[in-house]
C-alpha cells in the first residue's frame, strides 16, 4: 500500500521540529544582510542531496541502504554504516539534552531536567517499540493535532513585523557567499540535514512515491524563510541577532486579546516538541535497526531499552548549555560525512547495479 | 425402545422434558422435546394436519420423501438429546424404528422488536435488534436487499452452545480480514463464548487493552451500511447487538445516521465530537496544569480568577480534580444500575446538592466543578457506549502527567495516547485506517 502522504508528512515535521530553535540563531549570526542567500543556499544543497539520495534509492526498488550497502560488501557497509549509527546516537543524545535545557528555560523552571530528559526517552523509546508503521501513523495523527495550532502561530507570529527591516536584500559579503564556511552557518545545515536519510531505511516497510516527496520539499522553502524573517521583520537585525531563540522572541511578543492564554509561545513550542519526540522516535527507530543488524541476536524492545539508557547516562553528562554547543560543533564534522557520502554512495552503487544489469541481465 | 427408556431415565432429572405419547394416522408415535421451548398443543395440531393431508394425498405418513421433518438414521441418545436441547421435537415412531426431527411451533420467547435502549435515533429508522438471532438477520437482511450478501453460521462452545452467524459482502468484504476472521473462528469453534470478553480472547485480540476491536451496533441500518462498506458483522444469539468488525477511530465520530442529516450540518457535528473527544481528555489535565504548574501561561485576569476561587481548598489540584471525578464516576455508574424512576433523584442529588455542597464546604474551587461537568458531558458525545467507557481512561494518565509536567506533560500524554491508537491493529487492518469502500472492491 502506498504510503507517501505519511512518509510527507513525517518528512515535514522532522523539519519542522528541527528550524525552529538554533537555525534562526545561526543564520542570522552568520550575515548582517540578505539572510535569505544563506537559507536559499542550504535549501539547494538540502533539495541536491535528497534528489541525489532519492535518485540511487530508486535504482533498487524496495530495498532499504542496508540491504544496498550489503550488497556491495560488508566492509563497505560498516564503513559506511557505522558512522551513521554513531551520528544518529550523537544526534539523539544532544536533541534530548537541548530541548530539555529549553523546555526547563521556557516553562517547567522548578523541575530537574533528568526527569524531563527522562520522559522524553521513554516516550521515544515507547514509540519507536511500537514499530515503524505505527511511528509513521502517529506522526500523522500529531500532525493533524498540532500542526492548526502552528499555522495560528505562523499567522500570528507577523502581528509585530514592521517591512522595512527586510532591506537591504544584498551586500558583498552575501554576493560573494564568503559565509559559506563560517562556523554558524555549518551549524545551522543541523536543520536541513537532520532528517532525510529516513528515507532510505524506511522503503522495505514502507513505500512511498519519491516525486510526491520530492514536491513535499518545497514547502519547507516558506517555513525556513518564516523562521528567520520573523524576527528580523519583529526586532531588527542587530537586536535579533542577541537572542538566543530568536524565532521563540519574536513569538513571545504577540499579543492575542480573545485568547484566554498569555503566551502563546507555550503551544507552539509544545508542538514543536511533539513533533521533535516522533523525530527522535524515527532516529531511535534507524538506529535500532543498525545496531540489530550488528547484533542479530538482540531483540527488537531490549534493543530499544537498552540505546535509550545508554543516551540517558550520556545526557546526564552533559553539564551546560556551552558543552552541548561544543557537541554539535563537533557533530557538525560528522554530519557533513554523513549526509553528504551517503547520498552519493547510494547514487554511485545505483548506477553500478543498473550497469550490471544491462550487462548480464 | 432403548432409546425411549433413556429419554424417560432423563426426565427425572430434566423437568421439562415432555414424552407425549399419541396416535398418528393410527400408528403410535411419542413425541420429546423440551415444554419451556415448544408450544406443544399448536405443534400437536401441526402434526396432526400433516398427518392429514398425507392420507388425502395417499402417501405413507413415515416414507422419507413425506417431509414432515429431517429423518435421524440410527440416532444414538447424545445425537437426539442435542436436537432437543436445539428447540426440535424428536418424533419417534416405536413400530416402524424411525426418530424423525421436525421444526414446532416454538414459544414466543424474545421481546418484540423495539426501539433501541442504548443508541438514539432523531431522524431514521427505529427499531432496533433484539435477542433472536434469526430476527436480527432478517432485520439486517430487510435493510441490505442485496444478492451479494453471503451468512456462514457456526455454533460455539461445547458445554454452553451457542449459535453465531457472521455476515459478509461478497466482493466487497477486505479479502485479507475476511479469510483471517474465519479462520479464526473455525480453529475455535469448542470455545465457550458466554461474553464479549471471551470473544475478544477467541478472536485472538490482547486482553489489555483500551479500545474494544469490534463496534457493538443495535441499529439494523448502522450493520447494513458497514457491511456495504466491507467490514464484517457477526451476530450472536441472545445479544441484541450486532458485531462490526474491525472498530476504526473513524467510529468514534462518525454515524450512519448523520447522513440523515444536511451535510454540511454533518460535517458540524463530527468535527463537534472530535472536539468533544479533545476536551473530554484534555481539560481536567489542563485544569491541573494550568493550576498547579503552570500558572504563568493564564492571562492574569483568568489565573487571579482561577486562584480566586481555589481559596480556602486544603489540598493540592490534583487531589481535588481525582477526588470529583471519582465522585463523576460513582454517579455514572450508579445511574446505568438504578430503575429509570430513582435516576433523577440521583441526577439532582450529584448534580445540585453535591455540587453546591462540596463548593460551600470548600472542598473543590467551583470552576472545577464547571470543567468536570463539561468534560463528563463531553465523553457522552462520541458514538456508541463502548466508546464513550474506552475514553474514559486516558483522562487520568494526562492528569497524572499534567500534575508533574505540566502543560508539556498533558500535551506528551497526547503524543503517547495517539502513538497507543497508532499501534493498534485487528486482524492486519490498523485502527487508525480511514476506510474506504471502494479500495476493497477488489477484494
Amino acid at each position: 500500500m502506498d504510503k507517501s502522504l505519511q512518509v510527507m508528512v513525517m518528512y515535514l515535521l522532522v523539519h519542522i521540529g528541527l528550524i525552529y530553535f538554533t537555525y534562526p540563531m545561526d543564520i542570522i549570526a552568520s550575515l548582517d544582510v540578505g539572510h535569505w542567500s544563506a537559507i536559499l543556499l542550504g535549501y539547494a544543497s538540502h533539495v541536491a542531496l535528497i534528489g541525489i539520495y532519492l535518485k540511487g534509492l530508486s535504482y533498487f526498488g524496495d530495498r532499504s541502504v542496508i540491504e544496498i550497502f550489503l550488497g556491495a560488501g560488508k566492509m563497505l557497509a560498516v564503513i559506511l554504516l557505522l558512522p551513521v549509527a554513531i551520528y544518529f546516537l550523537v544526534v539523539m543524545t544532544i536533541t534530548v539534552r537541548a530541548y530539555s535545557e529549553i523546555v526547563t528555560l521556557i516553562f517547567l523552571a522548578n523541575t530537574p531536567l533528568w526527569a524531563i530528559m527522562a520522559l522524553l526517552l521513554a516516550v521515544t523509546a515507547f514509540i519507536s517499540a511500537l514499530g515503524v508503521e505505527a511511528l509513521f501513523r502517529t506522526a500523522l495523527l500529531v500532525a493533524v493535532l498540532f500542526l492548526p495550532v502552528l499555522l495560528l502561530v505562523f499567522c500570528l507570529s507577523f502581528q509585530n513585523a514592521d517591512w522595512r527591516y527586510i532591506f537591504p536584500l544584498m551586500d558583498k559579503k552575501t554576493a560573494a557567499l564568503s559565509f559559506v564556511i563560517s562556523r554558524p552557518f555549518l551549524l545551522s545545515q543541523f536543520a536541513f540535514t537532520g532528517g532525510f536519510l529516513f528515507m532510505g531505511f524506511i522503503p522495505p516497510y514502507v513505500h512511498y512515491n519519491r516525486r510526491s516527496l520530492m514536491w513535499t520539499s518545497t514547502l519547507l522553502l516558506p517555513l525556513f524563510l518564516i523562521s528567520v524573517y520573523v524576527p528580523l521583520l519583529t526586532f531588527g537585525e542587530s537586536t535579533a541577532s542577541r537572542f538566543q531563540f530568536p524565532f521563540i522572541a519574536a513569538v513571545d511578543t504577540v499579543d492575542v486579546s480573545w485568547l484566554m492564554f498569555d503566551r502563546v509561545t507555550m503551544f507552539f513550542l509544545i508542538s514543536l516538541i511533539g513533533f521533535v519526540l516522533i523525530f527522535l522516535s524515527l532516529l531511535l527507530w534507524k538506529t535500532t535497526l543498525l545496531f540489530r543488524r550488528g547484533f542479530s541476536f538482540v531483540r527488537p524492545v531490549p534493543a530499544v531499552l537498552l540505546l535509550t539508557l545508554v543516551m540517558f547516562i550520556v545526557c546526564l553528562q552533559i553539564p551546560d548549555w556551552s558543552s552541548i554547543e561544543r557537541w554539535l560543533w563537533w557533530n557538525s564534522f560528522l554530519r557533513l560525512y554523513v549526509v553528504t557520502v551517503i547520498p552519493v554512495a547510494t547514487l554511485v552503487l545505483g548506477m553500478r547495479h543498473v550497469r550490471r544489469e544491462a550487462a548480464c541481465p | 425402545m432403548l432409546l425411549l427408556d433413556r429419554l424417560r431415565e432423563r426426565r427425572r432429572h430434566d423437568a421439562d422434558l415432555f414424552l407425549q405419547r399419541m396416535f398418528i394416522t393410527h400408528h403410535p408415535v411419542t413425541l420429546a422435546g423440551y415444554t419451556s421451548l415448544i408450544d406443544l398443543p399448536r405443534t400437536v395440531m401441526l402434526l396432526e394436519q400433516q398427518a392429514r393431508n398425507a392420507i388425502a394425498a395417499d402417501r405413507p405418513l413415515f416414507a422419507l420423501e413425506s417431509g414432515i421433518g429431517e429423518c435421524m438414521n440410527e440416532p444414538d441418545e447424545q445425537a437426539v438429546i442435542e436436537a432437543i436441547s436445539e428447540g426440535h421435537v424428536i418424533v419417534i415412531a416405536e413400530h416402524a424404528g424411525l426418530c424423525i426431527k421436525i421444526i414446532p411451533v416454538t414459544r414466543t420467547l424474545s421481546r418484540s422488536i423495539e426501539a433501541p435502549m442504548t443508541e438514539n435515533v432523531l431522524r431514521g429508522a427505529v427499531s432496533a435488534f433484539n435477542e433472536d438471532l434469526d430476527t436480527n438477520l432478517g432485520m439486517l437482511k430487510k435493510h441490505l436487499l442485496s444478492d451479494k450478501l453471503r451468512t456462514r453460521s457456526y455454533c460455539f462452545g461445547k458445554v454452553r452452545r451457542r449459535r453465531a452467524t457472521l455476515l459478509y459482502m461478497e466482493g466487497q468484504t477486505n479479502a485479507a480480514l475476511l479469510n483471517a476472521l474465519t479462520r479464526r473462528i473455525e480453529s475455535c469453534l469448542d470455545r465457550d463464548v458466554p461474553d464479549l470478553c471471551a470473544l475478544s480472547k477467541m478472536l485472538g485480540f490482547n486482553v489489555w487493552t483500551l479500545i474494544t476491536r469490534f463496534n457493538t451496533t443495535e441499529m439494523p441500518q448502522d450493520a447494513a451500511s458497514a457491511l456495504g462498506k466491507g467490514k464484517a458483522v457477526l451476530f450472536l444469539d441472545r445479544f441484541p447487538f450486532a458485531i462490526v468488525l474491525p472498530s476504526l477511530a473513524t467510529d468514534l465520530f462518525a454515524s450512519e445516521n448523520d447522513r440523515n442529516y444536511p451535510l454540511l450540518l454533518m460535517s458540524a457535528v463530527r468535527l463537534l465530537r472530535v472536539l468533544a473527544v479533545l476536551a473530554n481528555m484534555l481539560m481536567p489535565g489542563l485544569y491541573v496544569a494550568l493550576v498547579s504548574v503552570n500558572p504563568e501561561a493564564l492571562r492574569i485576569e483568568l489565573a487571579m480568577s482561577i486562584a480566586g476561587s481555589r481559596e480556602g481548598v486544603p489540598y493540592p489540584a490534583l487531589i481535588e480534580t481525582l477526588l470529583l471525578l471519582l465522585i463523576l464516576e460513582l454517579i455514572l455508574e450508579a445511574s446505568i444500575r438504578l430503575p429509570k424512576t430513582i435516576g433523577p433523584t440521583i441526577t439532582m442529588v450529584g448534580g445540585i446538592i453535591l455540587g453546591q455542597a462540596v463548593v460551600q464546604a470548600k472542598l473543590v474551587s467551583n470552576i472545577l466543578i464547571i470543567i468536570l461537568a463539561a468534560t463528563t458531558i463531553a465523553s457522552f458525545t462520541v458514538i456508541g457506549f463502548h466508546n464513550a467507557i474506552s475514553i474514559r481512561i486516558p483522562k487520568y494518565l494526562f492528569l497524572v502527567l499534567a500534575a508533574i509536567y505540566g502543560v508539556l506533560g498533558l500535551f506528551i500524554g497526547m503524543v503517547i495516547v495517539c502513538a497507543y491508537l497508532a499501534s493498534v491493529r485487528s486482524f492486519g487492518i490498523p485502527y487508525l485506517y480511514w476506510w474506504r469502500a471502494r479500495e476493497n472492491k477488489h477484494g
